[in-house]
């Protein structure tokens, strides 16, 4: 098919991705005088369209994909406003320990504590990110809490980036109150008050440099309904902010030539997550309220943490995903399934230590690279057992792990089977990652870095990366602030210089 | 099929992924683990004629909802068997809005409609099995030591609770609470569930 050759447009600043890299450089550049572009391949919607329906919404605002092996599946949000539409609105200031291992293992000498504190400051305020009251908690995060306390365990409420939350539990299909501080909401109405303009159904397919300096992008226009193709446009600009998240960045920059040395791609780190059910005799009805809101941070590696490396969150108990982690089949699935209000739920957040790779395919299209490793492996065996041992304390009738073929565990001495289980990631019922990181990491050396410390692409004038993919490693916490802190970072230095043009 | 052409087949299991499931069917085809022609399945099995097939067939549509009706349960099945859940239909509106995994999922359910030992420890269609039968076979799926049968299990496994769970019907039985046409009926009824604040 020849498809219709667009307009040409122009603009001082491209910004690829209208979410937490995107929207924060997007407001910063507008208000800075630039003239600003935002592309985003999603399309947009309004609270108004955020219905009560899973599945819909899953499938609307969002692309789920899957690591090279089909072991472990990745969701990002693909909506004007990015994963910020879609995520669950947790708070968590980049960890010191993070910052002080880019120091010493990616030459990031520069993004010490005090210099990059100011930009998480304003991103804290920007996004309205406040303590989350314990009153707000539902019986969700309480069945958490509870077996936490009675075990000696650390964990807090986690900070939400809400402002006046009526606890409805759809945080993840889109708040249908704007209630979620999310960047459709907050970001990209400041970015559009300062004369940004947003292009939603927009899927940059390449980025175009001469000479060795960025000059704009190619561009197909979907339809918004059939997500089919209806056009190519090109847009000249001579700086471009790549923010189309990991799942599309390090794809886009390596389909358009930029290799980096091999540097484009590598590095490809995530936090594994796999969630724990357990049934309790009193009725939870884990739909309702904030969809996460609390965390033990007693086996967590940073804020100060000693422990292995992973943080265990309460979760929603929505059909879709109470299904997914289930493991099993037929008539023991069901049974758990039909005891839906009585059931609570929480998700392991591991930090791994593998690493993989973004590739993109002979088409352009991403491939990722992603093994979990052995060590790995056995700390998520580690946090599924810590989580049951939780559940239990906390008087569950019964605690569901998902793994293929074990039995449901009603006290401790049950967990030997988990001890003993074969574990890898095909056997996990629903093993995935919402939090994606690398492929295109800054770093001070330019033989293993994608990126300059600053976030533009070596070698290449006017390109640079504000998304996660920039980001040398994962960060141990939910990282939305992190990316909107290095966001700002990265926009409010090109904004101190002036539009370019 | 010769002995060497089993081994191969079984070896190949060990090393696929995902992506190299379109290769393992191609391979199983070739050396005779799975017929070429597809024909029909059950009437009971077939879709409405009033919904148009764009990524599933005939067949595969069969195979799904006889997969997903073991795999969701007894009530669901029960529904599925009623007409008043219809996986494929699901699946159809899943794929349009994930066209790269249809030819996979297809190749997955032809696999498990036609597999015969080595690949499959049966010897009839899937849809040609009773319940019990069929429950085998997904049992020795999920718990094969082949990562790639593993895999297979885990796709059919989560498109078919997609399509079970993601429906509207599916509410009644697990007691999930109705969504409302008004933001501030889903707010009063959360407020019902939610502890005092």
């Amino acid at each position: 098919m020849t498809l219709r050759e667009g307009p040409r447009l122009r603009a001082d600043a491209l910004v690829v991705g209208s979410g937490a890299g995107g929207a924060p450089a997007a407001a910063r550049l507008a208000e800075a005088g630039f003239e600003v572009l935002v592309l985003e391949a999603g399309p947009r919607f309004s609270a108004s369209d955020f219905l009560s329906d899973e599945a819909l919404m899953t499938a609307r605002l969002g692309r789920t994909g899957a690591t090279a092996s089909g072991a472990q599946s990745l969701y990002a949000g693909v909506c004007v406003g990015g994963s910020t539409v879609v995520n669950d609105a947790l708070c968590w200031r980049t960890p010191p320990e993070v910052l002080e291992r880019w120091r010493r293992e990616h030459a990031l000498s520069e993004l010490t504590d005090a210099a990059f504190a100011p930009f998480v400051e304003q991103a804290w305020a920007d996004v309205h990110a406040e303590p989350t009251l314990r009153s707000h908690l539902n019986r969700n995060a309480h069945r958490l809490e509870l077996g936490a306390r009675r075990l000696g365990w650390a964990g807090e409420a986690m900070p939400r980036n809400v402002r006046g939350c009526a606890r409805l539990g759809r945080c993840n299909w889109g708040c249908p109150i704007d209630a979620k501080q999310s960047a459709l909401v907050g970001y990209l109405p400041r970015a559009e008050r300062s004369g940004a303009r947003v292009l939603a159904d927009t899927q940059v397919t390449r980025v175009r440099v001469e000479a060795g300096a960025v000059t704009g992008v190619e561009a197909l226009r979907l339809d918004p309904a059939s997500r089919e193709p209806l056009g190519k446009i090109r847009i000249d600009a001579p700086l471009v902010l790549l923010a189309a998240g990991v799942l599309e960045t390090p794809a886009l920059l390596l389909r358009s030539g930029i290799a980096g040395d091999g540097a484009v791609g590598r590095g490809l780190q995530l936090h594994s997550s796999a969630a724990v059910t357990a049934r309790f005799a009193e009725p939870v009805h884990g739909y309702f309220g904030p969809t996460m809101a609390y965390a033990v941070t007693q086996f967590s590696d940073v804020h100060g943490h000693a422990g292995p490396g992973f943080m265990l969150e309460n979760t929603a108990v929505h059909p879709l995903v109470t299904a997914a982690a289930l493991p099993g089949f037929g008539s023991e699935h069901a049974r758990v399934m039909e005891a839906l209000p009585h059931l609570a739920r929480a998700v392991v957040v591991l930090r791994d230590a593998t690493r993989g790779r973004v590739e993109a395919d002979a088409e352009g299209r991403a491939r990722y690279a992603y093994e979990l490793e052995p060590g790995d492996v056995e700390r998520l065996r580690q946090a599924l057992r810590e989580l049951a041992r939780a559940y239990l304390a906390a008087d569950a009738r019964e605690v569901i792990l998902p793994v293929h073929g074990l039995a449901p565990i009603q006290n401790e001495s049950d967990l030997a089977a988990l001890d003993a289980a074969p574990l890898d990631p095909t056997r996990i019922a629903f093993l995935y990652a919402v939090h994606l990181f690398g492929g295109a990491a800054m770093g001070g050396e330019r033989a293993v870095s994608a990126c300059r410390p600053d976030g533009a692409v070596w070698d290449v004038r006017g390109l640079y990366v504000t998304d996660a993919s920039t980001l040398p490693s994962n960060t141990g916490v939910n990282p939305q602030i992190t990316i909107f802190a290095n966001a700002l970072r990265i926009a409010s230095a090109l904004a101190n210089r002036g539009p370019t043009s | 099929m010769s002995d060497a052409h089993r081994r191969q087949a079984l070896a190949s299991l060990a090393a696929l992924d995902r992506r190299a499931f379109l290769r393992l069917a191609g391979l199983a085809a070739a050396v005779g683990l799975l017929p070429s022609g597809c024909g029909d399945a059950a009437p009971a099995l077939a879709p409405p004629p009033d919904l148009p097939l764009r990524f599933l067939t005939p067949r595969t549509y069969a195979v799904f909802g006889a997969a997903a009706a073991r795999i969701v349960g007894p009530a669901g099945a029960l529904r599925i068997r009623a007409r008043r859940l219809d996986p494929g239909a699901r699946a159809e509106a899943f794929l349009a809005s994930a066209p790269t995994l249809a030819s996979t999922l297809r190749q997955a359910l032809l696999v498990l409609e036609f597999g015969v030992p080595p690949l499959l420890a049966k010897l009839r269609p899937f849809t040609a099995l009773d319940g019990e039968s069929q429950d085998a076979i997904l049992h020795e799926l999920m718990s094969s030591r082949f990562a790639t049968k593993r895999l297979l299990f885990g796709g059919v496994r989560s498109l078919a609770l997609l399509a079970c769970y993601g429906d509207p019907a599916s509410r009644e039985w697990i007691d999930y609470p109705p969504g409302h046409p008004h933001t501030a009926a889903d707010i009063e009824a959360a407020h019902h569930y939610l502890p005092d604040a």
